[in-house]
């Protein structure tokens, strides 16, 4: 039933991707690894041996135009350098790559992928509440995004990634960024725009969530969208025998990815440096042995948010990832424990806000293709102080809110998922919601490797 | 916000910048391989001059290694990281070497060595995955093949030479000697088996095309109707059906996967399931050549 939908838009979409496929026949020297010998059997041997036309050297060579040389240098001298870094370069051509896939430039295009995301959903009860931006939020089917993933080594100092996301109403670009690979000391940058590395779900997108739908955790206090934005990260690798990351992150306090505690769509200016949002995290994993792993960490976020001149939100979270997956013999079994608390505070101009909110989801995947789940989520009541009595963002949100979900996934290889998802949304100050939910996945292209 | 993006942007420079810290010549060389078979070779040619780790063990598919932070932190101190290659590692690796900050072992840095660079590739071209989860630029399990995992030893051998050029000598050494160990045990493992020259077998999944080419087995049908996609009733129906009317008897398989379809085809053709770790089992000191010794024994036996 979804049939139609689908191809469609991965027709337009993949449609440059074919056109990336065709071999290029460009004498350009391929880009193979250093020192890979040449397969004794390798047949195909390349036509470009040969020394190459002139202006088509390799990088090494790539003469500088004219401007380069100042009058007063002895262009000769350059002449000859230049001369014997291309016969250098010349000697040093590796062989080419087998096979003639990876050839030439066609291998220097990015690694491109294209996530679908669509589901059926029905709803029993009025105005149903779902907070994510992605998640079905009427009767009937939704297109959730077609997400196009980018990546490539920029440099040998940085790679760089991409994910555009294309939905009914246009497209986006939620992420580019460059991450260095080679800075010292175990420091690593981020750049760009990128989504923040709060907590455990944040940070990554919905084809590798469990569920269909975004936690209202995060709906509630982040946005639809999560919490994101332009900026920079400076993360470090401590030097522990355990593995312990710590990172801090400046990005831009506007915009559609800090649309509820932060400024948002508020066009208030920064008035100091210290207006941007500041995340902070530290992450620590622990090898309990060959099959379970803990991975647990700390956040916290600030910024200003609009109510007020001064006036800021504050954001704390924990995270807590446990994961059984025996590896010690055959088994397609996995079982892990997700949870995550975030309490935030928002000053207002006369009182603060606070609120706690969380998720905690049990997934068993317990044959190769099949595996179920049930996750529970609490929103609490907003507190109180000062002379502040009704929380704009949320005025109905006056009591806990609970959800309960259950879903059932089949997946026919790595590259495709199915499932069926039920929930009850029980607010205390409203009737309930019945959800469910069926939802189907498909990847096409070299997609990335996932963090754990 | 432009003054401290400012900041860390300068800092990102000056990082970069003193990126240049050589290694002490005293230390030993830190290898880190993604698979036991290609830890042991290097252990076997570096001696005491390198210390070994593997990312996965050989109980584990080598397709679907979770990307555990505590394998960053190996990656994070390696001076060398040696991978399969042919995109055998791509769910995995590529994010464990991008969070390593550790610019020598990522794909092009002077510490990264993919062996399948080394050796001749078989069905490379697979670029629709409508025929199952194919590898684009070929099928990566060649380490069944002692051929082909000698000259994956040889490409160890050259850069472990190059970036310890002190001990060159002894890397040299030692690959020698495991060639002649590795030699001497072919030409051993070639007579044991060189009467089942031809000889039909069944596989799980499509990993044992080098070694049907090294020994020269006719493997008539994979249990997986397409590679990643398990088996089905209608295909087992099929694969029995081939196995008796080519004269099969052997399935072979990795440890990894489940046996019982093996064993119910097996039982059908009169004949036995072949199970095999995938990788020799460093941790309890065994080798390469172990390994595959192990392969040949039970292999012999099933094919009598």
């Amino acid at each position: 039933m979804f049939r139609p939908l689908i191809p469609m838009a991965l027709v337009a979409v993949a449609a440059p991707l074919t056109a990336h496929a065709q071999p290029t026949p460009a004498p350009a020297p391929p880009p193979a690894p250093a020192a890979a010998a040449a397969p004794a059997d390798d047949a195909t041997a390349p036509a470009d041996d040969a020394a190459p036309p002139p202006g088509d050297a390799p990088e090494d060579a790539a003469a500088p135009d004219g401007d380069a040389a100042d009058d007063d240098e002895d262009l000769s001298d350059i002449e000859a350098a230049l001369a014997d870094d291309a016969a250098a370069a010349e000697d040093a051509r590796p062989a080419p790559p087998q096979g003639g896939l990876a050839g030439a430039a066609a291998a220097l295009n990015p690694d491109l992928s294209f996530i679908a995301d669509v589901a059926a959903a029905w709803f029993w009860g009025d105005d149903p509440m779902q907070t994510g931006d992605h998640d079905p939020q009427v009767n009937g089917f939704t297109l959730q995004q077609v997400e196009m993933s980018i990546a490539k080594s920029v440099d040998p100092y940085f790679r760089f990634d991409a994910n555009i996301v294309f939905k009914d109403d246009g497209a986006e670009v939620e992420e580019a960024y460059a991450t260095t690979l080679a800075m010292p000391h175990a420091l690593q940058v981020r750049a760009g725009k990128f989504l923040t590395r709060f907590g455990r779900l944040n940070a990554t997108h919905p084809h590798t969530w469990d569920f269909v739908d975004q936690p209202l955790a995060f709906g509630r206090v982040f946005g639809g969208e999560g919490n994101r934005g332009a900026g920079a990260e400076l993360s470090w690798l401590t030097p522990l025998p355990w593995y312990t990351e710590v990172l801090v992150s400046v990005t831009d306090p506007h915009g559609e990815g800090t649309a509820r505690s932060f400024l948002g769509a508020s066009d208030r200016a920064l008035d100091t440096p210290l207006d941007v949002q500041t995340t902070a995290a530290a992450h620590q994993f622990f090898d309990l042995n060959d099959d379970w792993s803990l991975l647990w960490g700390l956040s916290w976020a600030t910024a200003p948010n609009p109510s007020g001149d001064a006036t800021r939100t504050h954001v704390v979270g924990a995270d807590l990832y446990v994961k059984w997956r025996p590896i010690t013999r055959a088994s397609f079994q996995q079982v892990a424990l997700q949870t995550e608390w975030l309490l935030r505070r928002r000053q207002q101009p006369a009182g603060t806000i606070t609120d706690l909110d969380t998720y905690a989801q049990l997934t068993w995947r317990f044959a190769q293709r099949w595996g179920v789940g049930g996750r529970w989520e609490y929103g609490g009541a907003p507190a109180f102080t000062g002379a502040t009595v009704v929380d704009d963002l949320d005025p109905d949100w006056t009591e806990a809110r609970q959800r309960a979900t259950a879903q059932l996934t089949f997946w026919p290889t790595e590259f495709s998922r199915l499932r069926a998802q039920a929930s009850v949304d029980r607010p205390a100050w409203r009737d309930p919601v019945w959800a469910t939910f069926l939802s189907m996945e498909f990847a096409v292209g070299a997609h990335g490797a996932h963090k754990f | 916000m432009r003054t401290p993006l400012v900041l860390v942007a300068s800092l990102a420079v000056v990082g970069l910048i003193g990126v240049a810290h050589p290694r002490p010549a005293h230390a030993d060389v830190k290898i880190v391989a993604t698979v036991p078979d290609l830890a042991s070779i290097a252990k076997e040619i570096g001696g005491k001059k390198v210390s070994v780790t593997a990312l996965s063990l050989p109980s584990q598919d080598p397709h679907f290694v979770d990307a555990k932070p505590s394998l960053v932190l190996k990656l994070a101190k390696a001076d060398l990281l040696i991978a399969v290659g042919l995109e055998l590692e791509v769910g995995w690796l590529p994010s464990l070497q991008t969070q390593a900050r550790n610019s020598k072992i990522q794909a092009g840095g002077a510490g990264f060595l993919d062996c399948s660079t080394s050796i001749s590739v078989k069905e490379a071209g697979n670029t629709d995955r409508a025929k199952g989860d194919v590898h684009p630029s070929g099928n990566p399990h060649y380490l069944y093949d002692p051929r082909r995992a000698g000259k994956c030893a040889k490409a160890i051998a050259d850069k472990l030479a190059a970036i310890d050029p002190d001990n060159a000598k002894t890397y040299a050494a030692g690959y020698a000697a495991f060639a002649k160990r590795l030699d001497g045990a072919r030409a051993d493992w070639e007579a044991r088996l060189a009467a089942y020259k031809g000889a039909p077998v069944i596989t799980y999944h499509a990993s044992w095309i080098y070694l049907s080419d090294w020994l020269g087995l006719d493997q008539v049908a994979t249990l997986e109707p397409k590679p990643g996609i398990p088996p089905t009733p209608s295909h087992v129906a099929q694969v029995i059906k081939t196995g008796k009317a080519k004269g099969a008897k052997v399935v072979l398989q990795e440890a990894y996967y489940p046996d019982k379809t093996g064993k119910l085809v097996a039982k059908k053709l009169g004949g036995a399931v072949v199970s095999l770790p995938g990788g020799a089992d460093v941790g309890q000191g065994e080798s390469y050549v172990d390994h595959m010794d192990q392969l040949v024994d039970k292999l012999a036996d099933a094919l009598k």
